[in-house]
C-alpha cells in the first residue's frame, strides 16, 4: 500500500476546518481582498476565485500567468498580472482591461477615493477620477510597494532608497517629496490615522517615518524578510511576520521608539508567514510556514486558538470579512480554508 | 531545502555581439518539451523564440549591511520570486545579461536573497566570447575580465575566424583571468546542451570535482588592475582558528578585489574534507565528507582577483599552517 502524499492526516482537523469548506487547488494561492463580505483569491496560473457565503467560487481566468497582485477600487476587483494587463473585476466576474503593458509585469495595484494606480517597473500610473489618460509618476528604481493614506490625498511609493510621497495639492497637482534611507523597499503601508508610513525592506527589517515630523527608525532583530505586516485596532499595534513569534510593535502614545514588542509565540518554532488583524479586535491571526494558523489575543498571549492545523505549505494569505464572521487561509500549495468564525451559538 | 525543488538558473554573460541570442535561440529550441523562462535585459538583442520572455532593468542595490561589495540585483529577486509562484513548474532559468554587466550581483543574489536561494539555485555562469575580439576586450573593459573570471564555462565563439596562434594566445589568457573556466571552442556556438546547462557549478560538491589548471604565479601581465589567479597547495595540516581567523580578515579588507575563491582544506584534527566557494565577501562552506583513503591529504586554495600580488597571499597562508 502506497501512501497518498496529496492527502494530509484527517485526524485532528479544528472546529473550523470541519465546518468549513476545503479547497485542493495545487495552484500557488497568490494574496486575497475583502469586499464586504466577499473574498477575491488571485492565483498563480492567472485565475481568481470569489468566496461569498454560502456559494461555491468557480475559477475565473483574467491573467495569462500569474495574478501578481490584488487590491479593490470601491465594490470591484482590481489586479495586475505578468500578462502585462492591469484588470478591473466586478464581483459578477465581469473583466474590463484597464490598461495593458505588454512585457512588462504588472506589480502593485491599489485605490482610494476614486484615484486608481498599477505600477510598471519604474513608474506608477495614476488616474484621477474621471480620467481616461492615466498620469506617470517617474522614479528612478523599480517601485517595492504603493499605499494610498485613508483619505486618498498621499501616495506613498517604496523604492530603492527610500519612499517618494506624492501629495495632491488643492488644485489636484501631485508633488513630490522624499522619505529617505538606505536600501531597497518593498511594501509600504499608511497607519490607519495616517501619523506613520512604515515600510519592509530586502535586509530582515522595517522602517518607520512620524510623517508630522518626518523622524524616522528601523524595527530589526528578525529572522526572514519581513513579507506581512499591517495595523490592529486603530493604529495600536503594528504585527509582522519573519520570526518564529509574531512580533506586535506598540504604536500608540509616543510610538514604538524604545519600546519592546510584544511576542507571540506559536508551538513548533516555525516561521510567521502572514498576519492579518481581526476587525474591531486587539487580535491578529497568524499563519505560519507549516500552514497552521493561530487566533491570539494580543495582550493575553495564552488566549490563542488554531484555527487551521499544518498542511506542510506557507500561509500566503488570510482575509476576514468586514463583518468578522468568515475567514479565508490560502496556502502556497493551494490549499484554501474557507470557514465561520463564530460557533453557531454565539452568533 | 531539496535541491531537486530548486529550479536551476544559468547565467548567459558575454559582450554584444558575442552570440549569447545564437546561444539562447539554441537552447530554447533544442530541448524539446522543456518549459523555460528566459530573463533578458532590454538593451538586448531581439529574436528570442519562447514563450515566457521577462524583462529585467538590471537594477543593483547595495545592501544595507555594512559590506561595501554586497550588491544583489534587485529585478532578478522580483523577478525569479514572481516565478516562483507559477502554477506550471519551470525546468529552468536563463538570465541574459548586458555585454557591461558585472555577473558578482547576479552570484551574490543567490547567496543573499533567502526566497531566491530557497526556490532557486544558480547551476552555473556561462560567458560567450568572440574569439575575435576578446583580447582587445579585456583590454579595454573590466567587465570583459570579469564575465570571464566569474565564468564556469567560457564559450569561445567564432574560433573559425581566427588563426591557430590567434587562438591559442586567447585561451592562454583566459586561463591566466580564471584556471576554473572550462573552454569550449565553438563556431555559431554550436555546443551540446549538456556542457551548458544543469553544471551544478555552484555546489560544493562540485568544488571538489574541479581541478584548475594551477599556475606559477605570474608577473607579467600588463596593468596592476589585470585580473589573475594565484593558487596555493599545502600537505602540511593547517590550523583551523588561525586560516578563519586570516581568511575573514582577508575577504573583509580586501573582499572587493578578490572575485571568486575556491578551496579544499586539511584542518589539524580533523576527519572531513572542509570546502568553501566564495564571491566577493559571500562565502558557502561546509564539511564535505573523509578524505578518501590512500589520497594524500592536501589543502588546495585558489583566488580570482585584482591585485592579488600586493595581499601577501602566500604568506598568510603559510602562516595557517599548524606547527
Amino acid at each position: 500500500m502506497k501512501a497518498d502524499l496529496n492527502k494530509f492526516p484527517e485526524l485532528n482537523k479544528t472546529k473550523f476546518e470541519n465546518r468549513g469548506k476545503e479547497l485542493r487547488l495545487g495552484i500557488p494561492v497568490i494574496n486575497s481582498v475583502v469586499i464586504g463580505n466577499s473574498i477575491a483569491v488571485g492565483f498563480g496560473d492567472g485565475t481568481i476565485r470569489i468566496f461569498k457565503a454560502g456559494q461555491s467560487s468557480e475559477p475565473i481566468k483574467a491573467h495569462n500567468g500569474i495574478v501578481l497582485c490584488i487590491s479593490k477600487d470601491g465594490d470591484d476587483i482590481i489586479t495586475g498580472g505578468d500578462d502585462g494587463r492591469f484588470l478591473r473585476i466586478s464581483l459578477n466576474g465581469e473583466i474590463s482591461e484597464i490598461a495593458n503593458f505588454g512585457s512588462r509585469w504588472v506589480d502593485h495595484v491599489t485605490a482610494n477615493n476614486g484615484s486608481l494606480v498599477c505600477t510598471s517597473g519604474n513608474n506608477v500610473y495614476l488616474w484621477m477620477a474621471g480620467r481616461k489618460e492615466p498620469k506617470i509618476l517617474e522614479h528612478e528604481s523599480t517601485i517595492g510597494g504603493v499605499a494610498f493614506d485613508s483619505k486618498g490625498r498621499r501616495l506613498a511609493v517604496s523604492r530603492y532608497g527610500g519612499v517618494t510621497l506624492w501629495k495632491k495639492d488643492y488644485s489636484n497637482k501631485w508633488k513630490s517629496s522624499n522619505l529617505l534611507w538606505k536600501g531597497s523597499h518593498n511594501k509600504v503601508i499608511f497607519s490607519p490615522d495616517d501619523r506613520y508610513l512604515v515600510t519592509s525592506m530586502q535586509e530582515n527589517q522595517l522602517h518607520f517615518w512620524r510623517l508630522k515630523d518626518k523622524t524616522d527608525s528601523t524595527m530589526s532583530g528578525y529572522g526572514a524578510k519581513v513579507k506581512s505586516f499591517a495595523f490592529v485596532h486603530d493604529t495600536k499595534f503594528l504585527v509582522t511576520s519573519g520570526s518564529n513569534d509574531a512580533v506586535c510593535w506598540p504604536f500608540d502614545g509616543i510610538g514604538p521608539e524604545g519600546r519592546q514588542p510584544i511576542c507571540l509565540p506559536f508551538v513548533g518554532n516555525k516561521l510567521v508567514t502572514f498576519v492579518e488583524p481581526f476587525p474591531n479586535e486587539n487580535a491578529i491571526f497568524t499563519g505560519l510556514s507549516d500552514g497552521s494558523v493561530f487566533l491570539s489575543e494580543i495582550e493575553k498571549s495564552s488566549n490563542t486558538i488554531i484555527i487551521r492545523s499544518f498542511t506542510e505549505s506557507e500561509v500566503t494569505t488570510i482575509s476576514v470579512t468586514e463583518d468578522g464572521s468568515s475567514i479565508l487561509i490560502g496556502d502556497m500549495a493551494g490549499n484554501i480554508l474557507w470557514t465561520s468564525i463564530w460557533d453557531e451559538e454565539n452568533k | 531545502m531539496d535541491s531537486n525543488k530548486q529550479v536551476p538558473v544559468t547565467v548567459l554573460t558575454g559582450f554584444l555581439g558575442a552570440g549569447k541570442t545564437t546561444l539562447l535561440n539554441r537552447i530554447l529550441t533544442e530541448q524539446h518539451g522543456k518549459k523555460y523562462a528566459v530573463i533578458v535585459n532590454e538593451f538586448g538583442e531581439q529574436g528570442i523564440d519562447n514563450d515566457l520572455v521577462v524583462d529585467a532593468d538590471e537594477e543593483v542595490f547595495e545592501m544595507n549591511n555594512g559590506c561595501i561589495c554586497c550588491t544583489v540585483r534587485g529585478d532578478l529577486i522580483r523577478i525569479l520570486s514572481g516565478l516562483m509562484k507559477r502554477a506550471d513548474k519551470l525546468d529552468a532559468i536563463i538570465v541574459e545579461t548586458t555585454g557591461l554587466a558585472d555577473p558578482a550581483p547576479v552570484a551574490q543574489t543567490f547567496f543573499v536573497d533567502q526566497d531566491v536561494a530557497d526556490r532557486t539555485k544558480l547551476d552555473a555562469i556561462v560567458t560567450v566570447a568572440d574569439a575575435v575580439h576578446l583580447s582587445s576586450q579585456l583590454t579595454d573593459h573590466h567587465e570583459a575580465e570579469e564575465q570571464i573570471a566569474f565564468a564556469d564555462v567560457v564559450l569561445l565563439n567564432k574560433i573559425d575566424l581566427v588563426d591557430e596562434s590567434g587562438l591559442e594566445a586567447v585561451k592562454e589568457r583566459i586561463r591566466k583571468i580564471n584556471p576554473f573556466a572550462k573552454i569550449i571552442n565553438t563556431t555559431k556556438c554550436g555546443v551540446s546542451l549538456n556542457e551548458i546547462l544543469n553544471l551544478d557549478a555552484f555546489s560544493l560538491k562540485r568544488v571538489l570535482e574541479v581541478e584548475p589548471d594551477f599556475l606559477e604565479s605570474d608577473h607579467d601581465h600588463e596593468h596592476d588592475d589585470d585580473v589573475t589567479s594565484l593558487s596555493f597547495v599545502s600537505d602540511t595540516p593547517l590550523d583551523m582558528e588561525k586560516f578563519q581567523d586570516w581568511f575573514s580578515k582577508l575577504l573583509q579588507t580586501k573582499g572587493q578585489d578578490i572575485l571568486r575563491t575556491k578551496g579544499i582544506l586539511d584542518f589539524t584534527g580533523e576527519s572531513d574534507r572542509y570546502v568553501f566557494q566564495g564571491v566577493h565577501m559571500l562565502m558557502d562552506a561546509s564539511p564535505m565528507g573523509k578524505w578518501p583513503e590512500g589520497k594524500v591529504r592536501s589543502s588546495r586554495l585558489v583566488f580570482i582577483g585584482r591585485n592579488l600580488e600586493n595581499m601577501n597571499l602566500k604568506e598568510g597562508f603559510e602562516n595557517c599552517k599548524s606547527a
